[in-house]
């Protein structure tokens, strides 16, 4: 039933999208033009202080856009990179200026939260316009102004709301990303362009391949006319639109031979990325520094990265050295399973070679006073920390037709399979010290993309067999089982040593429609 | 390579003398069997109804499309059966739905003409999961998904109908409907919220027996499992529901006093989906289409008692899934008697197709073996949800 209304909801999305193009957000680049990076907005002395304005219109084209504005010196800019130091203050303010007319306004999800819990924001019912955020892959706490998507509500036409928290001392250096994550209607606005790159400083210190090189950050986007009707989508990078038979690709401009250092976001509601760097079409290696905003133990030489929905890469990659050779960044085909989506292979752009004069200005990362250690890191010695619990969950899904409903579950073994809701009690119970290992199966015949909040895990097994790399994570695909043999799985170790990850928080399917038709539960982590 | 009509005509004439002779597959009269299709596409293609003839062995050849002339949805409820066949002494007709349009479409089985076509109430409609039939020979009852009505038509000479009236229903949570099943006097209905209730239609307008209730897989399961599916026994006396699982779960319910009975819920453990059942001929082997994944089952039914018992048995995987097709839904059989022989699989996919899979069943052990030239492509659908065969099975 619950696809249905939605289904029923989307489509009025769509009428009334059309019948009300207000244009609140900023126009987006015009498809086959020189990549640039979108404004970074930088800490000084110890904070960032920015506001947001969330905002809506819809295109020329039909598609719905959701953008973060920033106000620049009278310029609007669209979801500025934000750049932090550990120990740095965050302080966002956030405003909805989301006036979407029409039935789908009235559509609310029910997020009435436990007895003697305090809702934190504005209050009120969800509906499509409400907002919030979630800095996602930050280990910082689950409270009200910091990162509770549970409570937080910002509603429009009211002042707004003011995130307030920490970049943990030990925090990673990496690229992490910020997007709204109201239960029920998440994949609207992300679907509209509500995401950004936050970036914590510092990745030098632990990975010094990157010193000194032109450093590029690309977020890739997935626009749907209508979120909610399975169709052709669009991917977009730095909101410009990737290369398509519709269209040319983005253009990224290097010096022959030139090393760049790119830190790429999977901003995209359920896409999964292979990426692939090719000169007249042949892959060529990257190496591979960081995961998730995680440096790795040591860089890596790969010539495909998966990235799954809200996963980063920060790779190094070096232009060709001729310009007799075509030079493309790609996407594969992935197969996400029979009930999967078609994740199709495209260019997300172009490499074109340019001489000094007219290579783009982007800063180059700094050499390092001094190299860090990784023992300094958050999850730092996990993999001999003793064990305290072990945990099984398994994905699910269920189809009545093949229009819906279709039922996303996330479930711990020997729990009820159902769909979240926003006032149920805590699937999982642990406390403040605990290290657990959990074992993530796939039952369902389509991908999934496990993510929790608050934390990375450690990678630790698939389908069984230990990993080579022990990589921190936040989201980690799981590819789909075919409906006989072994559920493939995944095992990661969790660690909730840090007294900062006490509180109520979520782990759910990063592929933004599942994660808003529940398939996502909460955790209750106790001091 | 095609054949020349008079080749085609000779060979199909021997064909079906060799079949009335030798495999009980044939009709007695001039009327051949065939396997039918809505091909229910989306607005801005025109939806129709295929005609597979039934030949030697159960193997089907493609007889022709006759256009519904209206557009259909594309795809909905996997039990919600789209089809309705009529095989009285005076009529033989098959009436389909259109989603898109809202209206059903009766053609004659005789001529391949369309008798007429006709539209329930102004807001009847079923655009987002399909319009579901079932019949008998004074009435056709049409489960509008959308908005949870089921229209009452009284079946008009020439295979046309004419709207009596709609009910409005709904399930204990306010489900809409997915599937409904009649023998005699009696309509089941199932809800997409777990529940069920059945219906007395001696009077023709559905009139509540007053037994909705959430089912028992529902119930123990919280939610994750509801009955879709249905089908009833010869003497109506069990009430069969494949259900929308992640397992595969089948409930019965003993409807013998006029009331469904608490269902008894059965874990097959052959499929992940088991949203399309049906009976055989002689009710020995309940069908079950895995739905959301890639092969068909079989449970032995007894249905003296109405349970399930054994290990059954299950195919394996029907070619070209994930290739060409993903879902499974309706069924249908060759032959009206026995375990129906063949049976066949609607197969949704971006080539949709009808699977063939041969049944052998005795000594308490069965297998389901998909025959060498399955499947046949419905050339006309990429959506093809619903199934059925003329002459249809007795009950």
């Amino acid at each position: 039933m619950r696809s249905f209304s939605r289904f029923s909801m989307a489509i009025a999305v769509c009428g009334i999208s059309f019948a009300s193009a207000v244009a609140q957000c900023p126009a987006r680049p015009q498809p086959g033009t020189v990549l640039q990076d979108t404004l970074s907005l930088n800490s000084q002395n110890g904070a960032l202080n920015a506001a947001f304005t969330l905002a809506h219109s819809v295109d020329s084209n039909g598609y719905t856009h959701y953008c973060y504005k920033y106000n620049s010196s009278g310029q609007v800019i669209e979801a500025p990179t934000l750049r932090l130091n550990p120990g740095d203050h965050l302080l966002l303010h956030v405003t909805d200026a989301i006036t979407t007319p029409g039935p789908q306004s009235a559509s609310s999800m029910d997020m009435t939260s436990p007895p003697g819990t305090v809702a934190c924001g504005d209050g009120g019912t969800a509906t499509i316009n409400s907002t919030n955020v979630h800095f996602h892959g930050l280990n910082i706490p689950p409270t009200c102004h910091q990162d509770d998507v549970l409570t937080t509500l910002i509603q429009p036409g009211t002042s707004g709301f003011q995130f307030d928290t920490q970049i943990p001392l030990a925090e990673p250096p990496g690229l992490y990303w910020y997007h709204p994550h109201v239960h029920g209607f998440t994949e609207f606005q992300v679907n509209g362009g509500a995401a950004g790159a936050l970036i914590v400083n510092g990745m030098e210190k632990y990975r010094p391949e990157v010193v000194g090189l032109t450093e590029r950050v690309f977020v890739v986007r997935q626009q749907f006319l209508v979120p909610w009707v399975p169709g052709p989508y669009q991917l977009t990078v730095n909101f410009e639109t990737a290369g398509s038979i519709q269209g040319p690709a983005p253009i990224i401009q290097m010096k022959p031979g030139e090393k760049q250092f790119w830190r790429v976001a999977n901003a995209t509601l359920q896409s999964f990325m292979p990426l692939q760097i090719w000169f007249d079409s042949v892959p060529q290696p990257m190496q591979l520094v960081a995961l998730d905003g995680y440096p790795l133990a040591q860089s890596r030489t790969t010539d495909t990265i998966l990235i799954p929905p809200a996963g980063r890469a920060e790779f190094i990659v070096q232009a060709p050295t001729s310009t007799s050779q075509s030079a493309d960044f790609m996407v594969l085909n992935y197969n996400t399973g029979p009930t999967g989506n078609a994740d199709i292979e495209q260019p997300l752009a172009t490499i074109q070679l340019v001489n000094t004069a007219s290579a783009p200005a982007a800063s180059p990362v700094a050499a390092a006073a001094a190299p860090a250690s990784q023992s300094n890191l958050k999850f730092s010695g996990l993999a001999s920390a003793t064990v305290t619990a072990t945990r099984s969950l398994y994905f699910s899904e269920e189809f009545g037709g093949t229009n819906g409903p279709i039922q996303f579950y996330i479930t711990v073994d020997g729990q009820k399979q159902k769909v979240f809701e926003p006032n149920e009690k805590p699937a999982i119970t642990t406390n403040v010290g605990a290290v657990e290992d959990w074992t993530i199966e796939n039952h369902a015949l389509e991908t999934h993309a496990f993510h929790i909040h608050q934390i990375h895990f450690m990678m630790l097994e698939v389908n069984g067999k230990a990993v080579a790399n022990q990589d921190f994570r936040d989201t980690i695909e799981i590819p789909y089982w075919t409906g006989k043999g072994p559920y493939p799985s995944v095992k990661v170790r969790m660690d909730f040593r840090d007294p900062t990850t006490a509180g109520t928080f979520v782990f759910h399917c990063h592929i933004l429609l599942h994660e808003d038709l529940g398939m996502m539960h909460k955790i209750q982590v106790l001091p | 390579m095609r054949m020349s009509l008079t080749g085609w005509l000779l060979r199909s004439s021997a064909l079906l003398l060799w079949v009335y002779i030798s495999n009980g597959f044939g009709l007695a009269g001039g009327t051949p069997q065939y396997v039918l299709t809505n091909d229910d596409v989306p607005p801005f293609f025109t939806s129709g109804v295929t005609f597979f003839t039934v030949g030697a062995g159960g193997a089907l050849t493609l007889k022709e499309q006759v256009s519904t002339e209206a557009s259909g949805t594309g795809g909905g409820f996997f039990a919600t059966s789209r089809l309705a066949v009529l095989d009285s002494a005076s009529a033989q007709c098959v009436y389909a739905s259109n989603a898109g349009a809202g209206d059903i479409v009766g053609i004659d089985i005789s001529t391949l003409q369309i008798g007429g076509t006709a539209s329930g109430s102004s807001t009847d409609t079923g655009i987002s999961n399909g319009i579901g039939l079932v019949m008998n020979p004074q009435y056709l009852y049409a489960s509008f998904t959308d908005v949870n009505t089921i229209g009452t038509f009284q079946v008009q000479p020439g295979c046309s109908l004419t709207f009596v009236n709609d009910v409005s229903v709904g399930g204990l949570q306010g489900g809409f409907i997915t599937s409904m099943a009649i023998n005699g006097s009696t309509l089941v209905a199932t809800y997409g919220d777990g529940s069920i209730e059945s219906f007395n239609i001696s009077s023709g307008t559905p009139v509540s027996n007053g037994d909705k209730q959430n089912s028992t897989a529902y119930l123990s399961s919280q939610g994750a499992t509801y009955p879709n599916g249905i089908d009833i026994t010869k003497d109506g006396h069990y009430v069969i529901f494949g259900d929308t699982s992640t397992d595969s779960v089948v409930e019965i319910s003993d409807i013998s006093g006029g009331k469904l009975s608490p269902t008894v819920s059965y874990t097959t453990g052959h499929t992940i989906n088991s949203s399309n059942v049906m009976l055989s001929p002689d009710e020995t082997l309940l069908y079950i289409s895995d739905s959301q994944g890639d092969r068909i089952s079989a449970a032995f039914f007894d249905a003296s008692t109405g349970t399930l018992s054994g290990k059954g048995c299950a195919s394996g995987r029907l070619k070209n899934y994930d290739t060409d097709w993903t879902y499974t839904a309706s069924l249908g059989l060759a032959s009206t008697t026995g375990t129906g022989s063949v049976l066949y699989v609607a197969e949704f996919g971006n080539t949709s197709s009808i699977a063939m899979v041969q049944v052998s069943s005795s000594g308490g052990k069965c297998t389901l073996t998909e025959m060498a030239k399955s499947p046949v492509t419905d050339t006309y659908s990429s959506w093809l949800l619903s199934i059925t065969t003329f002459p249809p099975r007795p009950f």
